[in-house]
């Protein structure tokens, strides 16, 4: 191969062409890959987000419409203005246990301010007496409307409302709270969505103390130790390993915040966080978001793929067809040219130059078919020759 | 005599030897030294340019030295 031809040169061209073409459409592929991935990032945080918030909505909804119910209910009343919880108790009981079914674990009875101390435990009747003084309790006394958001008890979230109880005669005779773990949302966010989930709680709002005793009454393994400022609550994974986090919950925007990309095995995931606010607006803790988009990465990958070969199969075949154009256009022309000169100059003074087709080589080939003409009937002049001859 | 006749008749035995293009071959020296071979005579006069070339070109192109 001669460095200097011009085949030699269109071909580097064509080359680097290829390059060039590949190298652009594989960095683009990549850019696009990288905005989607970052597109659905932002969209599963954003939709965990809203199906979170629905989620809240309902279970709120739920147990504001049983509260609903019971403070019109006259027995229910007539026993809680008594201040009888056996019989509280014994006519709640049922509905309890058919509304456990439903997820609201948490169901109390509270006496009116200024002591405001549990009354009744439906989930634990044998622990009362206690006051709670949580934000909640505080607003209902303020408000003596229905208060409802997020509590972060000493061994998680839940979500809860409390709202006045009133007796016969329309004075207040109490207190009455519903509460559900937060926890099992994430679970049924998982079969919404098929993300995974984790509920992280931020450590200074948590006693390390209750968590160990807790985790060993539910027969969890302490997880206090695995993060420096949160402590992951609950997840829809078997691994915690996808929840990586660094930095503090309370910082988290409002609107959550996209992660990043990661690769585990050969799935590819991203990650987002989101915060969840207490009933005072503090951000206690937040839920972590998992999306596997092994999906898109390998329609990308094959899309990647495909516009490779097709492109390498495309720059190739535009070459084979270039250089056929060139050879039969110019080269080979030119190389008969050549061939003819050197047998003129050789002596063979018959053989003619055809101008294959009236372009700018076929200019040429005239040219120099004239250009032999003259030079032959120069040399058939000569005494030398004509001695020979 | 001339030493370039005498190159021009040791170039045509060597192509007769060879059984080669006289044509192309004697085209090719001619492109090469700026002379017609056959225009070469007895009575060409010598020139150490020509002849130089001449056998740089019959070395180049018959692989012999003349």
């Amino acid at each position: 191969m001669k460095w200097n031809s011009i085949r030699t040169k269109v071909l580097a061209v064509l080359a680097v062409c290829l390059a060039v073409g590949v190298g652009g459409t594989l960095m683009l592929l990549n850019y696009s890959f990288a905005k989607n991935s970052q597109a659905l990032a932002v969209e599963s945080v954003a939709g965990a987000q809203r199906l979170f918030n629905i989620l809240e909505t309902r279970e709120i909804s739920k147990m504001t419409a049983v509260s609903d119910t019971l403070v019109l209910n006259q027995r229910v009343r007539d026993a809680f203005a008594a201040r009888d919880r056996g019989l509280l108790l014994t006519l709640n009981a049922p509905l309890y246990s058919e509304l456990k079914t439903q997820g609201i674990t948490n169901w109390m009875f509270h006496t009116p301010e200024p002591d405001m101390a549990v009354f009744l435990r439906l989930h634990s009747p044998q622990k009362f007496g206690d006051p709670l003084n949580r934000f909640i309790d505080k607003e209902v006394v303020r408000t003596h409307a229905i208060v409802a958001g997020n509590e972060l008890a000493k061994a998680g979230f839940a979500l809860r409302i409390i709202r006045p109880f009133p007796g016969p005669d329309g004075k207040l005779i109490g207190y009455v709270e519903f509460g559900e773990e937060i926890g099992r949302f994430i679970h049924e966010m998982k079969k919404q969505t098929g993300d995974d989930y984790g509920l992280l709680l931020n450590k200074r709002f948590v006693n390390p103390k209750f968590w160990a005793d807790t985790s060993a009454s539910l027969h969890r393994r302490d997880n206090w130790a695995d993060n420096p400022t949160f402590v992951v609550a609950d997840k829809t994974s078997a691994t915690e390993s996808i929840i990586q986090f660094q930095g503090d919950l309370a910082n988290v925007a409002g609107s959550g915040k996209v992660l990043d990309r990661f690769n585990d095995g050969d799935s590819v995931f991203v990650r987002g966080i989101f915060p969840i606010l207490d009933a005072a607006n503090n951000t206690v803790g937040a839920m972590f978001v998992v999306r596997d988009i092994s999906g898109v990465y390998r329609s990308m990958r094959n899309t990647q793929n495909m516009l490779l070969t097709v492109s390498v199969a495309g720059l190739l075949l535009v070459a084979v067809l270039m250089l056929t154009l060139l050879n039969r256009l110019i080269f080979r022309r030119l190389d008969r040219i050549i061939v003819v000169a050197t047998r003129v100059v050789g002596g063979d003074f018959q053989t003619e130059i055809h101008v294959g087709s009236p372009d700018e080589i076929g200019r040429f080939e005239q040219l120099f078919e004239q250009f032999r003409c003259v030079f032959v009937d120069l040399l058939t002049n000569v005494p030398e020759l004509q001695e020979k001859d | 005599m001339s030493v370039l006749y005498d190159l021009r008749i040791l170039i045509e035995k060597k192509i007769a030897a060879d059984g080669l293009d006289e044509v192309t071959v004697k085209g090719e020296i001619g492109l090469r030294t700026g002379r017609l071979v056959s225009l070469i005579s007895v009575r060409t006069p010598d020139d150490p340019v020509a002849i130089a070339k001449m056998r740089q070109a019959a070395k180049d192109l018959l692989n012999i030295s003349i």
